[in-house]
């Protein structure tokens, strides 16, 4: 067998797992994004521990204790994932699969049922959510899946390959159900599919599919009597563009939101005087809604603030695909990114009247175990990738 | 899972690329574009929740900002202490007794159907209030999910309240309030004068919205309690109460508004009086029941004073308790009372005012209406002498000489001629139909001189007594029968009835066929009698008080409701005179009719019995003569009258024999003056 020539072209090294020394990452780490997550984590621990003071009589503590145990957690998970190569996320990629639909299944068998919805793994002191932990796995392998086909992206079977296998975790966190996790899955299946280079008219089609199948099931099934969503599921889907619609029922929360976000003003009304807050006015004000709570507490500053460290983290986590090593740290990357944007926009848009009401947690905010330390190993994941990266994005050479 | 397959992409190597080595990674234009959509996508999507949160913090703030406080603010009305009713010596009447009312926001009340039944069953089974009721009022609240729905009210704080207030947490939406209670310290007495007070319907509100009432209010029903609400409500207070999204109570009621206390209203009644004119009531029945009379089981009793028409005593017999429209009014106890509609008629209609609403016959209480228009059309004089017979005959108009009808006395053995006070006296029926023939054959030219005179005195009218509803009655006319009897009303027989005959003349000069009239309406027209010739208006307050009540602080006067004076209707002094001495010798000259009862008391007494026909369906017609005394006192030469008292007893027989008796212990009571015994009675 002739000896291919020119093997000593970069890229045509075979995959080799760099070790990085403590000193190497300290020194190549991107500190402006672990600094807005930093800042990110503060904050949020600031603002759950105004949003929730109200919440237990006689412990106005105890929501921000646990949330604090939590991130400590996650940022030993962030620190331990920074030092595994992701190169290893790709090799394991089947086992992740699998796995992750493993136990997404287990929590359809044996979950444990909270609000209509079983999403939650009882092991303990802890309720587990494994669809928070599965948005960076399905990330992964997919990323995985995806960068060695990079040859082949440009051709139907492919895109139609990684959709039938991003589906089966959809489908798993739809029927739980979770229809905003599932939402977050499609939107970080989309970001996968378009950082890897998925041709541009098999982004239209998938972007046609996607708005035909959302009038289907949102508008002409329902017409013609087939439900598959359940009906709360749809009114809280179509019902925010009229939130005056159902005041007591559908749009009570959308209303009550609105209302506690408008009331907080510029300067917001502080721990004590925010009554929607404390009197119970707005739902879920620890969870879904804590971003309306935090808008009603701490006001247009404070809010700003939120989202101007949000925007800071979505656009480092924009500059890790562009000076990423390879393929599939460069698709991981803008899926981790993508969903990190989607989240942020849909939970922020459902408490301002402008996105529909999905259970979607505000990333680093909203009370939840899960979803703290599963952002926080993404964000570690996203930091290794840039610790093994170029210093600056490679030109084509 | 890597592809061995050759690819066609990247044509400028020699080779196929190895499957085991990763094709070179590259930082492609592609990628660039990509990240500097995805990038763009980021900017517009945080430039979209940027202008929105500016938007509704910034420029909307402060609408948001009010719709919060609002959110948690409930307004709650404070019930305004009603005005008390005094009698005219300032005795109490109608009280507020300060209580405690468990009421219920059904916005409040879980959302799950399960749990919102849950709490009112406890709910129930802790205040002991069926739940139906309760069901039934949130049901009516219907569209107003912010007007409490009262549950109980109390006078006392009892132990259940007190577990509710110390549960309220497991009672969302159940509120404990201050509330006041009607009190009635005499019972029933006066009870359809009074009247009651009750929740506001639906259909009253609708009407009353623009006076400032609102739902949920209390509103007088009936009697002076209706037509003096205005003066009675006061005005509610506001206040706000901090609440959380459950509607449980964050704070102390915030007193935005005191509540103005209703004014009180003082009556002309008399406290005493009153009460001897209900029992004076009851004693009429029972002896027209002892008398056989077994139909008899109702009546009323009017004392008026005839100078100024103020209402001294209005009696209405059966009657009820208002007590059983205060705090949490049964509709299970109503109905036994015969206050619902349902079981009204089996109870002989408690709740009516018969004074004031009942219509009889007048029967020979209305002979001297006939006596004072015969002598005022000069169909007669005072001393003109006419035979009384025992039976009157009218011909034939067609001069045959055939005998058209015959019309008979109620003493079919009399025979003598009399003027006309011995005719009143002795109540001759007969005397009257001559001169009942006489108005007949006035030409048309002339009127009807009987019912303008009737009119003139009040009778078929309304009184104008500050007391609804009132009854006007029917004074029949010639006209009146032409507008009635109709093709359409009457086919069988339309084409007579109308037509005005000689006997309803005649009939109409006793009081009798078509003629209907109130108590208060003959009452005041002997007040006429009485006080020669006025006619008055009857009422019944006073005036309105401000401020006083029994804390001892001296009540202000704000409104002083004086009567029109009394109206001369025209009549000659001495045709007044003659019917005067005839009510004076009816109740003193053996052959009066009610000599037997007011002969022996020691105040001259003066008035006329009846017994006036009247059908009944259901009651064979030799039970179903209404018994009437009407009359005045004292009544001596000399002496001005200062009481006007008419007493009627439903099929009550003889007005000798139920209704004077009772007429006379009002009498008794006002003058403090006893009858050692009385005689037989014979009168109609």
């Amino acid at each position: 067998m002739i000896e291919a020539v020119n093997t000593r072209a970069r890229g045509l090294r075979p995959h080799r797992v760099e070790h990085v020394g403590l000193a190497a990452a300290v020194r190549r780490l991107d500190w402006l994004l672990l600094g807005a997550v930093g800042g990110l984590l503060g904050f949020g621990l600031w603002a759950i521990g105004g949003i929730t003071a109200h919440d237990i009589p006689g412990n106005t503590d105890y929501f921000f204790t646990r949330q604090v145990v939590y991130a400590v957690i996650g940022c030993i998970g962030l620190v331990t994932a920074l030092f595994v190569d992701p190169d290893y996320y790709r090799r394991f990629r089947q086992p992740i699969f699998i796995g992750t639909a493993g136990v997404m299944v287990l929590v359809l068998l044996a979950g444990t049922v909270s609000r209509h919805s079983k999403r939650w793994l009882d092991i303990g002191f802890f309720r587990f959510q494994p669809s928070e932990f599965g948005k960076l796995l399905f990330v992964l392998f997919l990323a995985g899946f995806l960068a060695d086909r990079a040859r082949r992206i440009g051709e139907t079977r492919t895109v139609v390959e990684a959709i039938a296998l991003g589906s089966v975790p959809i489908l798993l966190v739809f029927v739980q159900p979770d229809v905003g996790t599932a939402m977050v899955y499609a939107a970080a299946l989309a970001a996968v599919l378009f950082v890897s280079g998925v041709r541009w008219v098999h982004m239209a089609v998938l972007g046609a599919a996607t708005v035909a199948l959302a009038l289907m099931v949102l508008w002409i099934l329902p017409a013609a009597g087939v439900h598959v969503l359940k009906p709360y599921q749809e009114q809280r889907l179509t019902h925010f563009t009229h939130p005056d619609r159902d005041p007591a029922g559908a749009t009570y929360n959308v209303r009550q939101s609105i209302n506690a976000v408008g009331a907080g003003g510029v300067r917001g009304r502080g721990e004590q005087g925010a009554t929607q807050t404390n009197l119970n006015f707005l739902p879920e004000h620890a969870t879904d809604f804590a971003f309306a709570s935090l808008a009603e507490q701490r006001g247009f500053v404070g809010v700003s603030v939120l989202l101007l460290l949000y925007l800071l983290v979505v656009w480092r986590g924009l500059k890790v695909i562009a000076i990423a090593r390879d393929a599939f740290s460069a698709i991981a990357a803008g899926g981790i990114v993508f969903a990190f944007l989607f989240q942020v926009f849909v939970n922020v848009g459902m408490n301002i009247g402008i996105a529909p009401v999905t259970g979607i947690p505000l990333p680093f905010v909203s009370v939840g175990g899960s979803a703290l330390i599963a952002n926080l190993v993404a964000i570690g994941v996203l930091q290794a990738i840039h610790v093994r990266g170029a210093a600056r994005p490679k030109a084509y050479r | 899972m890597a592809s061995t397959r050759p690819t066609r992409t990247g044509s400028n190597r020699f080779l196929p690329p190895d499957p085991r080595v990763e094709s070179p990674y590259r930082f492609t234009p592609q990628l660039a574009l990509r990240i500097a959509i995805m990038g763009a996508v980021a900017l517009a999507v945080f430039g979209a929740l940027f202008f929105r949160l500016w938007a509704l913090q910034v420029l909307s703030g402060p609408q948001y900002l009010q719709a919060a406080l609002d959110n948690q603010l409930r307004s709650v009305r404070i019930e305004a202490p009603r005005g008390q009713i005094l009698d005219r010596n300032g005795n109490e009447l109608v009280t507020n007794i300060p209580g405690t009312a468990v009421v219920l926001y059904p916005a409040d009340l879980p959302k799950t159907y399960a749990a919102w039944l849950d709490e009112l069953q406890r709910l129930s089974k802790v205040m002991r209030v069926p739940l139906t009721p309760m069901l039934r009022d949130i049901r009516r609240r219907g569209n107003d999910p912010i007007t409490p729905v009262v549950v109980k009210e109390t006078v006392k704080k009892t132990a259940r309240i007190n577990y509710l207030l110390e549960h309220s947490e497991d009672f969302p939406g159940v509120h404990v309030t201050d509330t006041y209670i009607r009190g009635y310290p005499h019972g029933s007495i006066g009870a359809q004068v009074l009247g009651y007070v009750n929740e506001i319907s639906a259909e009253q509100l609708k009407q009353l919205q623009r006076k400032g009432y609102a739902a949920g209010d209390k509103i007088g029903e009936a009697g002076v309690e209706a037509s003096y609400d205005a003066y009675l409500r006061g005005r509610a207070g506001l206040a706000q109460l901090r609440v959380d999204s459950m509607g449980r109570p964050r704070s102390q009621l915030l007193e935005k508004r005191r509540p103005a206390p209703g004014d009180s209203i003082k009556l002309t009644l008399d406290l005493g009086l009153q009460r001897a004119a209900e029992d004076a009531l009851n004693y009429g029945i029972n002896k027209a029941r002892l008398n056989g009379e077994w139909a008899a089981r109702g009546g009323a009793i009017v004392a008026l004073n005839p100078n100024d028409g103020s209402i001294l005593a209005m009696a209405s017999n059966p009657t009820y308790e208002p007590k059983l429209y205060t705090g949490h009014v049964s509709a299970q106890r109503l109905r036994n009372a015969g206050l619902a509609p349902s079981t009204a008629e089996a109870a002989n209609f408690p709740s009516l005012n018969r004074a004031i609403s009942g219509v009889y016959p007048a029967g020979s209480t209305f002979k001297p209406v006939t006596a004072l228009a015969a002598l005022e059309t000069r169909v007669i004089t005072p001393s003109s002498i006419l035979p009384c017979t025992g039976s009157y005959t009218v011909y034939k108009e067609d001069g045959s000489g055939q005998v058209a009808q015959v019309f008979y006395n109620w003493d079919k053995f009399a025979s003598s001629q009399m003027n006309l006070p011995t005719a009143i006296a002795a109540s001759c029926d007969t005397f009257f139909y001559q001169l009942g023939y006489s108005f007949y054959k006035e030409p048309p030219s002339a009127g009807h001189p009987l019912q303008a005179w009737a009119a003139k005195f009040g009778i078929g009218r309304r009184t104008g007594v500050d007391l609804g509803p009132e009854s006007a009655g029917l004074l029949p006319t010639p006209e009146w029968r032409q507008r009635t009897f109709t093709r359409k009303t009457d086919p069988g027989n339309w084409q007579i009835d109308r037509l005005w005959k000689p006997g309803d003349s005649i009939q109409l000069t006793i009081g009798q066929k078509d003629l209907l009239v109130t108590p208060l309406q003959m009452a005041r027209f002997y007040a006429l009698i009485a006080n020669n010739g006025r006619l008055v208006r009857p009422h019944i307050v006073e005036d309105v008080q401000q401020g006083g009540n029994n804390r001892g602080s001296q009540a202000r006067i704000i409104h002083r409701f004086t009567a029109p004076p009394a109206q001369p209707v025209g009549l000659d002094p001495t045709y007044l005179a003659a019917v005067q001495d005839g009510l004076v010798m009816a109740t003193h000259e053996g052959y009066g009719t009610s000599t037997g009862v007011f002969g022996s008391f020691p105040v001259t007494i003066a008035g006329k019995t009846g017994t006036a026909e009247k059908l009944v369906p259901g009651i064979p017609t030799d039970k179903t003569d209404q018994s009437w005394w009407c009359g005045y006192g004292p009544a001596g030469t000399g002496e001005r009258p200062s009481l006007v008292v008419c007493a009627l007893i439903e099929n009550g027989g003889h007005g000798g024999d139920a209704a004077a008796p009772a007429a006379l212990k009002v009498f008794e009571s006002y003058f403090h003056k006893h009858v050692g015994a009385t005689g037989p009675v014979y009168s109609d």
